[in-house]
This record gives structure tokens, C-alpha cells and sequence, in this order.
């Protein structure tokens, strides 16, 4: 005869040990480090040539080939930063849109990456082979250059200078 | 945190816009060509064209004179749970779309418009391996 009590005990649940989130947690309550990974935020880019758009991300500015699941597709991760590389007129996110327009590469609107030292890194991209928009600009509290890729999509790197704003826990509420 | 830049002809039109229908929420706006926008993990730097001796450096004209502007198909996207009824509520609040609800191999999508034309993707994933939160959260339990 089953124990009726049994029906109030709760189920035993195995701990699995998380080394990455425990260091993770570690450095945000001691106030080290870099702060614990937040949510990845996502950006679409359409590019003509898909194998030579992974390639220069990969190779040239760190990231990460996750999926390519598709000939006109391929989803790459740097940081907390998600790139969707797009073939235009394709299924992948470059689907003609139902009024015929086809989405292209290019425009002015970009993503900006962020590099610890701005002039090694264009040293660094030119000496590589890379296409650059402008020479370094000097602003508000950052300086920037913009890369092209092979598409001719407009990538920001930038390094932070006397005023940046740092995300901190009261800007981050 | 991940930063995007996209160029609006005017700063505070914009700013309520992302404010109001995306749930941004606004770091600064130190000048009126300039305003830093947060959502979640994505910073959204939104500036207006400026003239080449203009201080601030992120929507100068190129050396050659070439000017700045908004539009292009380049885009972030925004993962939501329910996309007809995000679509609605944008709608109902006069948003304009560029599509309507596009279906796709990963997920469904719709484009929205910025008042200066920028494109903001609403993204619902239709397959685990579309989520953007997946591929991200195993890379950092490594």
C-alpha cells in the first residue's frame, strides 16, 4: 500500500554544478571583473557573398560561426552580440517582401564593436586586408573608425575616451 | 552589451518613438543631435547628421563630403513571444510597418519604421535554435 504522505514529498532534484555561473556570480558581488554575461542583443546585415561575409567577421573581427544553416543564412556571436548574415532575395531573413522589394547591403546605420586599443586594431584590419570608410574621428567620448565588409555594410569600432558612459547598476535598473 | 548606431533626421522624435512603442529607455540625451537609448542588452545610439565641425563625431559627413543618413535595410531585431499581438498593439498605436507578418525558415518576422524610416525587426522564433537567448546562455556555461 502506498504511503499517503508520499503524494507531499517533494521530488529529489539533482544539482548540477555550474562553475561558469558561480564565478559569474563570484565577480558581480565582489564588484570584479567584468560584469556577469547579460542578454544578447541581435542585428540583421544582408550581404551578397555569404561565405566572404563569415569569413571576415570570423577571422577578422573575433566572431564566432554558430549556425550556417542555409546557403543564404548564417547566425555568428561576438560577446553579447548576435549577427544574422542574410543573402538578399533568399529565404534566411532575405526574403522579398510581399510587395517586391528586396532587401541590399549597405546604408549608415551599423553595429559598433568595441576594441580596447582603436589604433592597433585599424593598424592591425589594414595590414589584413581590410576596407576602411574613414580614418580615425575623434568625438564626445569616444573615437571611432568605420570598417566595411565585403558587402560594403558599415561596421563602427570604437574605444571609449574621457566621458564614456559605463553601464553602471543604477543606469542598468 | 552589444551597441548599434542608427542615423535619425531628428533626435527627439525618435527618442519618444522608441520610448513609447519599444520600451527603450533613455541614458542620455546630452545634445540634440545625440540621444543613448538601453533595452535589455542592446545600446541604441541614435544621432542626426551634423556638419564636419561639428564636436560630436558619429554622424559627421565622410571626408569626401558624403552625408549621413538614415534608412538601408540593415537592422537590430527584437525577440518577441507573441508577434500578432505585438504587431496589433504597435498598430493600433500608429506605427507604420514596412511588411506585414513575413514567414520564414527560423521564425516569423515584421519590420516596423522608425519616424525617420530606420527599420526594427520584431522577431518571433519558430524553431529552438532561433531563440536568441539559446546558443548564448550554453556558450557561457562553458
Amino acid at each position: 500500500m502506498p504511503d499517503p504522505l508520499d503524494a507531499l514529498r517533494l521530488p529529489v532534484v539533482p544539482v548540477e554544478p555550474r562553475p561558469a555561473f558561480a564565478a559569474a556570480l563570484l565577480r558581480q558581488i565582489s564588484g570584479a571583473g567584468e560584469p556577469a554575461a547579460g542578454q544578447p542583443a541581435t542585428a540583421r546585415y544582408f550581404v551578397t557573398d555569404l561565405d566572404a561575409a563569415v569569413t571576415f567577421y570570423r577571422d577578422l573581427l573575433g566572431f564566432e560561426e554558430e549556425l550556417r544553416s542555409s546557403p543564404a543564412f548564417a547566425m555568428l556571436y561576438r560577446g553579447d552580440l548576435r549577427l544574422l548574415l542574410s543573402v538578399p532575395g533568399r529565404a534566411g531573413g532575405g526574403d522579398v517582401l510581399p510587395d517586391g522589394s528586396v532587401p541590399a547591403p549597405g546604408g549608415w546605420n551599423r553595429i559598433a564593436l568595441r576594441v580596447p586599443d582603436l589604433d592597433t586594431a585599424v593598424a592591425d584590419l589594414r595590414r589584413q586586408g581590410a576596407r576602411f570608410r574613414t580614418g580615425i574621428i575623434a568625438g564626445i567620448a569616444v573615437r571611432h573608425a568605420l570598417l566595411h565588409d565585403p558587402a560594403g555594410n558599415l561596421v563602427e569600432l570604437f574605444e571609449p575616451a574621457p566621458g564614456y558612459h559605463e553601464r553602471t547598476p543604477e543606469s542598468a535598473s | 552589451m552589444a551597441t548599434v548606431r542608427y542615423i535619425v533626421n531628428d533626435v527627439d522624435a525618435s527618442l519618444a518613438f522608441y520610448r513609447e512603442h519599444l520600451a527603450f529607455r533613455e541614458v542620455m540625451h546630452p545634445a540634440p543631435q545625440f540621444a543613448l537609448l538601453v533595452r535589455d542588452d542592446l545600446r541604441l545610439a541614435i544621432v542626426s547628421p551634423v556638419d564636419a565641425g561639428h564636436p560630436g563625431g558619429g554622424s559627421r559627413p565622410m571626408p569626401d563630403g558624403t552625408r549621413q543618413e538614415p534608412g538601408g535595410w540593415n537592422r537590430f531585431a527584437l525577440e518577441v513571444d507573441d508577434l500578432d499581438g505585438t504587431v496589433d498593439r504597435l498598430a493600433a498605436a500608429g506605427v507604420t510597418f514596412r511588411s506585414g507578418i513575413i514567414d520564414g525558415v527560423g521564425g516569423r518576422q515584421a519590420l516596423v519604421q522608425d519616424p525617420s524610416g530606420n527599420l526594427i525587426e520584431l522577431f518571433q522564433p519558430t524553431i529552438p535554435q532561433a531563440h536568441e537567448r539559446a546558443a548564448f546562455e550554453e556558450r557561457h556555461q562553458q
